[in-house]
């Protein structure tokens, strides 16, 4: 086995660091006993949130591109994204700011179950219409479940347009509204999945050589498939529910992740993990410091600043090759 | 060693029936040979023995059904080797041919050391222990379809089903892949059920060969008994001339038909 | 396993996570801008200031009605500046007190910076947002926060005792309630009287009531006196209130739709069936209706005007294009619902005038 032990201990170390730099940067300036408060309560939720969802994020979009085999799956592949982003909007649309005084903040939920919800349709087209129940029949069903779906919210959009400012800021993803009742809010889902998704990375391995060849070696393929992809869509779908779409980090930091450790999942998904979380750490830093008095849109960093970092390490390979 | 026996097995994809009902007893140690025109139902009924295709009838592995048995114990008793198998470019020989131990893994646990002796085990007797870390993309046909075999090996499973084992390979390599199978059946005391194209060879390695037409068993026996030169040319549409080796080898030549 | 126990575990297991994020979005501490908090900043408490009032300001209920007559129940006691004031107001978003007389409000939202300062609160205000430009004073303290996309951090190191807001969709107030800073958020107005209650409310919580409280009477007059002199219509006029070139436009029941109704005329937008207030109108219903009057509340984002207007295709002959009553109107007067109002008010009463004088009636 190739002697890689050490790219999981490795990683952690600089997620650690990563957190304490992010720590020290900010509007509010660098860490002092006068502003531990604001730091603390403003910005270090912050932090946490975008270890977790970068965590998650990553994690989700690694499973799913071996539940699938399919190196272009990303977490929103069967229709979370647009299930969630038609929860938010009705939301916005029933007047969310009425609603601030509730006990119960409807928009996390709504999104919740939108994208939940949307999932379970595509699974039902999915499974109705494949005889064989294969991958990829799954895969188009949620891109049809995805098209109506943001048909849908266009539309509720359309009727709707006093709240389209809104709506779009939230479908770019913020890190920026974070509070610790969001990261308590999450955790439990995003603990849970990484957990059950951790378990199944043999599986994922199996399921390297195609749904027919794992069958025969004794796998029950439908079944893990299924179980794979509830543990991710629920932990992506509260990973949105709290931080909006963010995207780019589900598909991207699991390749970033092959090229320089392999390809086995059981070491993709752990280093996903923390890489991840590494990632949206660092990427969320620029989003409150370039402009001094506004947030720059967290979906917007991570393609500004991730999509390059992909291209040197795809350049990279093509060299050592 | 174990015995496969299929009775009035049926195979059908959807509501397309592509074998009709089918019943045969391969003895333990046995080696069958599945021939006959492409689209005869040849690797449908492996398939099914594999239980990835749906079928009527009863498949039974020393009289025990396998329809009754759960995927990990069946992987326990039917190794399959494909036609065309997936090998992923990144995966080491050792991570691929571990996967063969895949049904003596529990749920949620890891492979112990006693699979990975195993799976040296067999590399070696293969003669691919120096492969062992090499990734599969960089491995010739050759190797890679010695590297499918191992896989099946690693599973220990008494019945081994070959589906065109030797469609890709150069002559060398294919009498090296037969050669390897005939010696490990015998070493194992496997039962091996293929299906071929080459009618020489299938003659040659196997014990008993049976012809298939559009998913009717058409003769099934020996090889001088099923390779004639009129049944070949019914049933394939071939001409072809039938020679009989002094050892008893049955030589399938194909004639010119034109002057 | 079968599609029924498949679909069966699919819908279980979403059924109990939305249950169970359910349970815990809701916390024993509610969400929401509950500022109950004191501000700590202002060290002196003695309200020294002019308009120190002892009196709780108790907000009225908003009318439904366009009534311009006074209906809030405000009894304001006398200016009293020895006593220290209670600054604190019921809000549809809870209760916000604060310790002192703020003197470091931060206003992200352009609207209630005019309240501010016409109630003369301006020289309290430490910072304001990108898009607040107006008064001129404001330009003084204008910043580079942003209210739509608020950066907190960048809030709160301004050190604001006080937080001035619009509509709080991104839970600022939470976030801010965090670091003790309190939140006053201000829903856009849907009747004068919730404009007058938020310049009352910001009167209480600034230390400014008798201001705020002759800042309303004001309005209210000035309000009256030009309605005085809208002309005698058996028919009212028709109009159209264009907010952007692709005919989005507005009904009656929004606030700045409102304004119009108060000055006798009727909305052809109104007529579209609409689902919401901002219904978008195609250019068929709109030369089909004919409108007298037409606004235009995209002059500044879009450049437009009565030339561009006369110049689309098949408007050429529609009433208010004919008879040179195509009125460019302030983008930021048509959106905002501050003291200004009454500006707006008095143009579109103009435009009435203007027009009545050339129909024969």
């Amino acid at each position: 086995m190739r002697g890689r032990s050490w790219w999981l201990p490795l990683s952690v170390v600089v997620l650690l660091g990563a957190i304490v730099l992010a720590a020290f940067i900010g509007p509010a300036g660098t860490i002092s006993s006068a502003n531990w408060k604001l730091i603390w309560e403003l910005r270090m939720p912050r932090i946490v949130l975008a270890a977790l969802v970068g965590a998650m994020l990553s994690v989700a979009g690694a499973s799913y591109q071996g539940a699938f085999g399919n190196p272009l799956a990303d977490p929103y592949l069967l229709g979370v994204a647009a299930g969630s982003g038609l929860g938010a909007t009705i939301v916005f649309v029933t007047g969310r700011s009425n609603t601030v005084g509730w006990l119960i903040d409807p928009l996390p939920l709504a999104s919740f179950a939108g994208g939940l919800l949307a999932v379970l349709v595509t699974y039902m087209i999915g499974a109705a219409f494949g005889p064989q129940r294969s991958s990829l029949t799954l895969v188009l069903a949620g891109v049809a479940v995805t098209s109506l779906v943001t048909a849908i919210q266009t539309f509720v959009l359309y009727r709707n347009s006093d709240v389209i400012r809104e709506v779009y800021s939230w479908i770019l993803g913020r890190l920026s509204t974070a509070t610790w009742r969001d990261v308590r809010l999450v955790f439990p889902y995003i603990a849970v999945s990484c957990i059950v998704l951790l378990l199944h990375r043999r599986q994922l391995d199996v399921m390297r050589v195609g749904d027919d060849e794992a069958s025969s070696l004794g796998m029950q393929v439908s079944r893990v498939r299924l179980i794979v992809v509830v543990a991710a869509t629920l932990g992506t779908a509260a990973a949105v529910s709290v931080s909006g779409l963010i995207g780019f980090v589900g598909i991207v930091v699991p390749h970033a992740v092959r090229m320089l450790a392999g390809s086995s999942y059981r070491r993709l998904l752990p280093l996903s993990i923390v890489l991840g979380a590494t990632f949206l750490v660092l990427t969320d830093i620029p989003g409150r410091v370039l402009s001094t008095g506004s947030e720059t849109p967290i979906g917007v960093v991570t393609a500004f600043f991730g999509a390059p970092f992909f291209i040197v390490v795809l350049m990279r390979r093509r060299l050592a090759r | 060693m174990s015995s496969l026996s299929l009775d009035h097995v049926s195979v059908h994809y959807g509501k397309r029936t592509v074998v009709h009902d089918f019943s045969d007893t391969v003895k333990p140690g046995d080696w069958l040979c599945l021939i006959g025109p492409n689209g005869a139902g040849k690797s449908s009924i492996l398939r099914a023995v594999t239980g990835l295709a749906s079928h009527t009838g009863s498949i039974a592995v020393d009289g025990s059904p396998l329809a009754l048995r759960s995927p990990r114990r069946r992987a326990e008793l039917v190794a399959y080797v494909p036609q065309s198998p997936l090998l992923p470019a990144e995966m080491t020989a050792f991570e691929y041919v571990l996967l063969g131990r895949n049904p003596y893994i529990s749920y949620f646990g890891s492979d112990t050391a006693q699979d990975r002796a195993m799976v040296m085990n067999v590399l070696e007797r293969l003669d691919m222990a120096s492969f062992a870390d090499r990734s599969l993309g960089a491995l010739s046909g050759g190797e890679q379809q010695r590297l499918v075999i191992a896989r099946a090996l690693a599973q220990e499973a008494p019945i081994l089903l070959l589906d065109e084992p030797t469609s890709a390979l150069d002559i060398g390599h294919q009498q090296q892949a037969l050669e390897l199978v005939d010696r490990l059946r015998h070493e194992h005391g496997l039962t091996v059920i293929s299906a071929m194209h080459d009618l020489t060879l299938a003659g040659l390695y196997a014990d008993r060969l049976a012809l298939f037409h559009e998913g009717h068993l058409v003769v099934s026996g020996t090889a001088s008994h099923v390779l004639r030169a009129e049944t070949l040319a019914e049933f394939y549409g071939v001409s072809v001339t039938v020679h009989h080796e002094p050892d008893g080898t049955v030589v399938v030549v194909p004639r010119r038909t034109s002057a | 396993m079968n599609r029924i126990t498949r679909t069966a575990v699919l819908l279980g297991v979403s059924i109990v996570s939305i249950v169970s994020i359910t349970a815990c979005g809701s916390d024993e501490e509610s969400s929401g801008s509950t500022a109950t908090s004191t501000a700590s900043s202002a060290a002196s408490s003695t309200a020294s200031s002019d308009t120190a009032s002892s009196s709780t300001g108790d907000t009225g209920d908003t009318g439904d009605t366009v009534d311009t007559s006074t209906t809030t129940a405000t009894d304001l006691g006398p200016v009293d500046s020895s006593a220290a004031g209670v600054f604190s107001v019921e809000t549809a978003n809870g209760t916000v007190t604060l310790g002192a007389r703020p003197v470091r409000i931060v206003s992200l939202s352009p609207t209630h910076t005019e309240m501010l300062f016409a109630i003369g609160a301006g020289d309290q205000v430490i910072a304001v947002d990108d898009q607040s430009n107006y008064p001129p004073e404001a330009a003084a303290v204008a910043s580079e926060l942003s209210g739509f996309t608020p950066n907190i951090e960048a809030i709160a190191g301004y050190e604001p005792d006080l937080v001035v807001i619009g509509d709080d969709r991104s839970g600022l107030g939470e976030q801010l309630a965090a670091v003790d800073i309190p939140v006053w958020s201000g829903l856009s107005a849907v009747s004068f009287d919730d404009v007058y209650q938020q310049l009352e409310q910001l009167g209480v919580l600034t230390g400014h009531v008798a201001d705020a409280a002759a800042v309303v009477a004001g309005m209210e007059t000035d309000i009256a006196s030009i309605l005085n002199e809208l002309p005698e219509t058996e028919v009212p006029m028709t109009y159209y209130h264009e907010l952007d070139p692709t005919y989005f436009s507005v009904t009656s029941d929004t606030f700045v739709g409102q304004i119009y109704s108060l000055a006798g005329l009727q909305n052809i937008a109104d007529r579209a069936n609409a689902t919401s207030s901002y219904p978008q109108l195609s250019s068929e219903l709109i030369v089909s209706a004919d409108p007298e009057l037409i606004f235009l509340a995209d002059t500044k984002c879009c450049g437009e005007s009565a030339e561009t207007v006369a110049a689309r295709d098949g408007w050429a002959g529609i009433a208010a294009v004919v008879n040179g009553n195509v009125i460019s109107m302030d983008d930021d007067l048509a959106s905002r619902w501050g003291p200004r109002v009454v500006d707006y008010l008095r143009a579109v009463v103009d435009a009435v005038i203007d027009a009545s004088v050339v129909a024969p009636s």
